[in-house]
């Protein structure tokens, strides 16, 4: 039972009429507590972040005290916990620890030292790209679920249109064209704001065209989403990380830029039904700004589960990434990542089964981590699990 | 019906066209050309350079290269930019290779979730339910090519069969039955491998739909009137949770020309995956466009599938 401070101790207190006791901060850490699953994958995903900084911190540098890079051919495969061979290795070869934790590769690297370069590398790779489609998903789906009625004019159409051809011609070559569509996107777009800024006078004849709608903005955006569901997400991830230089930024942005059509959605079905809730409307009679509806009244009830779903979706981008370097694309050689550390090591599998299992058993366990918390969190803050106390 | 038809058909044309649209530009934009794959070749000399782009269209501006590339994937001229193949002939070939992966995968994953998913969902929080569930994650996360050495390392290691590639080199002068069998122990692996994820994710679906008509009140009342468990569930209950289902046959279509780019370079097995995916370190645009261009179809043509068969199983739906 829990206790009211405001009120004198021995007074008799009905629980049912008392506000709940706990914060809903503290009702959903209660929660998360009770779910071992859940908090278990908490605990892992802090532990791989703690290793991932650290790993950035020691293995990075110009004379780093872990080097992912050192070769040492007289001691390569050699098996976990090995110690190093000392009278065959010069002082700097010699492995800070003392020790191959997770023995060496075919080029007798450390793979302790590559492991924990490439725990950033999964690390960022899934952040950055979820941060990426998670934003995008937020501003269009929130755009679609808020403003999704109103209309787009032919005459944004058309300014869209030229803007468009300017770039595409600028990119072309044809130089003067592009000058000319530009100079005529300014034009309209000058014109229409100089009549917006008399509204009370009709529009004169030669501009009545502009003003016809043609397709609402939530009909553009879900057509949108329907455009990029029809691609096939890890082939065309990989044709465009095939076709770009290899670099750990493209995949993180190709990542994020093909998996947003979920957010999308999500985030418009939740602004759909918060902007017809009672709230919003006193809000509106207020007089309050839209910005500060959307970002102070309506996203705050919708962010949640999106969380959720960006938790269960960094562990898809971890996944992918993997797959990604396990084919040979993106990061370049030298670094390290899970992935290409047993894309190496496949060719050992029987002699130095280490090199697979080592990078497969973290990706499995960090990936496993964030699917349990994300599933779990998506079952605590499901309202109809709660339990009043 | 007809009208619900019509319109929707034409709103997926429009997509598809815009499909179209957008995978030639991320290809045509990107940078690099074919015709400069491999600089250091002495045999690209820069007039061959230029006959090969003449060739290929690629000295055209890019909406003819549009038009000419549809054109001739419409009318079947296609031809593969490394072998000359036509493409289509390509794709076919490859396809009836993927097929028996892809009929295997999908029987193994709808065999396997019904009865996990909807034993986990009557027994809830009970042991059952916990370990699959658990099982279900586990499986979700493996990534693909570190679980398919594992299955090598047991398969190979204790079965001793042979399992990289379709089947064994000669074997096709064998016996009939060694060369059945040698086929089935090439499909085990890739099928299963394929399945594991298809399992995991429809058999905690199977449970969520299931625990959902479970709660509903007409099975309460079933309950109440005295029926035995296993008419309610089975009877009453299933059959409303096997509704959104039926919608997913038409789902499944997509992955009939999908075949998985890692599990194919892994078992070395000749299939559509990785035909694109050799198609993409050639930079030979057709098949990738190709391919591309029919999985949009076939995605397209399964969201209608199974918005058809939803109106035919559920008669509350009006399109």
């Amino acid at each position: 039972m829990a206790t009211h401070p405001q009120f004198p101790p021995g007074t008799e207190l009905n629980e049912a009429y008392m506000p709940p006791s706990r914060s809903p901060w503290a009702e959903t850490w209660h929660l998360l507590r009770q779910n071992r699953m859940a908090y278990t994958g908490l605990v892992i995903f802090l532990i791989f972040f703690a290793a991932a900084l650290a790993g950035l911190a020691v293995t990075s540098g110009s004379r780093p005290w872990l080097d992912p890079a050192r070769v040492r051919l007289q001691e390569k495969l050699r098996p976990p916990l090995a110690k190093p061979a000392t009278e065959t290795l010069s002082a700097e070869e010699i492995p800070a620890l003392n020790i191959y934790l997770l023995g060496t590769d075919e080029l007798g690297r450390d793979v302790f030292a590559r492991m924990l370069q490439g725990a950033w590398v999964s690390l960022t790779v899934g952040f950055v790209a979820v941060g990426i489609a998670v934003v995008i998903g937020i501003l269009l789906g929130g755009i679609a679920g808020y403003y999704g009625q109103l209309e787009i004019l032919l005459g944004h159409m058309t300014f869209w249109a030229l803007v468009a051809g300017a770039i595409a011609t600028a990119f072309s070559g044809m130089l003067k064209i592009a000058a000319a569509l530009s100079l005529a996107a300014a034009t309209g777009w000058t014109c229409w704001r100089l009549r917006q800024a008399s509204p009370d006078k009709p529009l004169p004849p030669w501009l009545r065209w502009a003003a016809l709608p043609t397709l609402q903005v939530d009909t553009l955006i879900m057509r949108a989403v329907d455009i990029m569901l029809c691609f096939p997400s890890f082939f065309l991830i990989l044709t465009v990380v095939a076709l770009l230089p290899p670099s750990i930024y493209n995949i993180m942005v190709i990542i994020g830029l093909t998996s947003w059509m979920g957010t999308t959605r999500f985030v418009r079905a939740e602004f759909l039904s918060l902007r017809e809730q009672d709230f919003v409307a006193a809000a509106r009679a207020l007089g309050i700004s839209d910005m500060r509806i959307i970002f102070r009244h309506i996203m705050p009830n919708a962010v949640a589960p999106v969380l959720v779903s960006a938790t269960l979706g960094i562990a898809s981008a971890m996944l992918t990434e993997a797959g990604l370097s396990f084919l040979g694309f993106g990061v370049p050689p030298p670094h390290a990542t899970w992935g290409n550390i047993l894309s190496d090591g496949k060719a050992f599998i029987f002699d130095a089964p280490w090199l697979t299992f080592a990078p497969g058993l973290v990706i499995l366990v960090v990936v496993l981590a964030f699917n349990l918390f994300g599933e779990g969190m998506r079952d605590i803050l499901n309202p109809k699990l709660r339990e009043r106390n | 019906m007809l009208s619900y038809l019509g319109r929707s058909t034409l709103q997926k044309l429009v997509t598809l066209f815009f499909v179209s649209v957008i995978s030639f530009l991320i290809i045509h934009l990107a940078p690099g050309e074919p015709s400069q794959i491999d600089p250091l070749n002495p045999k690209f000399t820069p007039e061959i350079v230029e006959r090969m782009r003449k060739e290929f269209h690629l000295d055209k501006p890019l909406y003819s290269q549009y038009l000419l590339f549809y054109r001739d994937l419409f009318t079947g001229r296609i031809v593969s930019w490394k072998d000359n193949q036509p493409v289509l002939g390509k794709i076919w070939e490859r396809f009836l290779n993927s097929l028996p992966l892809f009929i295997v995968g999908t029987l193994l994953t709808w065999t396997f979730s019904f009865p996990v998913g909807i034993r986990s969902a009557i027994g809830r929080d009970g042991v059952y339910d916990k370990s699959t569930t658990f099982l279900a994650y586990l499986l979700i996360s493996i990534p693909g090519f570190f679980f398919a050495y594992i299955m090598i390392i047991l398969v190979v290691t204790h079965l001793h069969v042979p399992v990289i590639g379709m089947e064994t080199f000669g074997v096709t002068s064998a016996s009939p039955l060694v060369h059945f069998m040698d086929r089935t122990w090439h499909l085990v692996l890739p099928s299963i491998l394929g399945a594991t994820g298809g399992v995991a994710v429809l058999s905690r679906y199977v449970r969520s739909q299931m625990l959902e008509i479970i709660g509903q009140d007409y099975v309460r009342t079933a309950r109440a009137k005295g029926l035995s468990v296993e008419t309610v569930y089975y009877k009453h209950a299933l059959r409303n949770a096997l509704l959104p289902f039926v919608t997913m046959f038409g789902l499944i279509l997509p992955g009939l020309i999908g075949g998985s780019v890692i599990i194919e370079s892994i078992f070395s097995w000749p299939g559509m995956g990785r035909m694109a995916y050799e198609a993409i370190l050639a930079r030979d645009y057709p098949i990738i466009l190709t391919v591309n261009f029919l999985t949009a179809v076939l995605v397209l043509l399964g969201t209608l599938v199974s918005d058809l068969l939803y109106m035919v199983v559920d008669p509350r739906i009006k399109l």
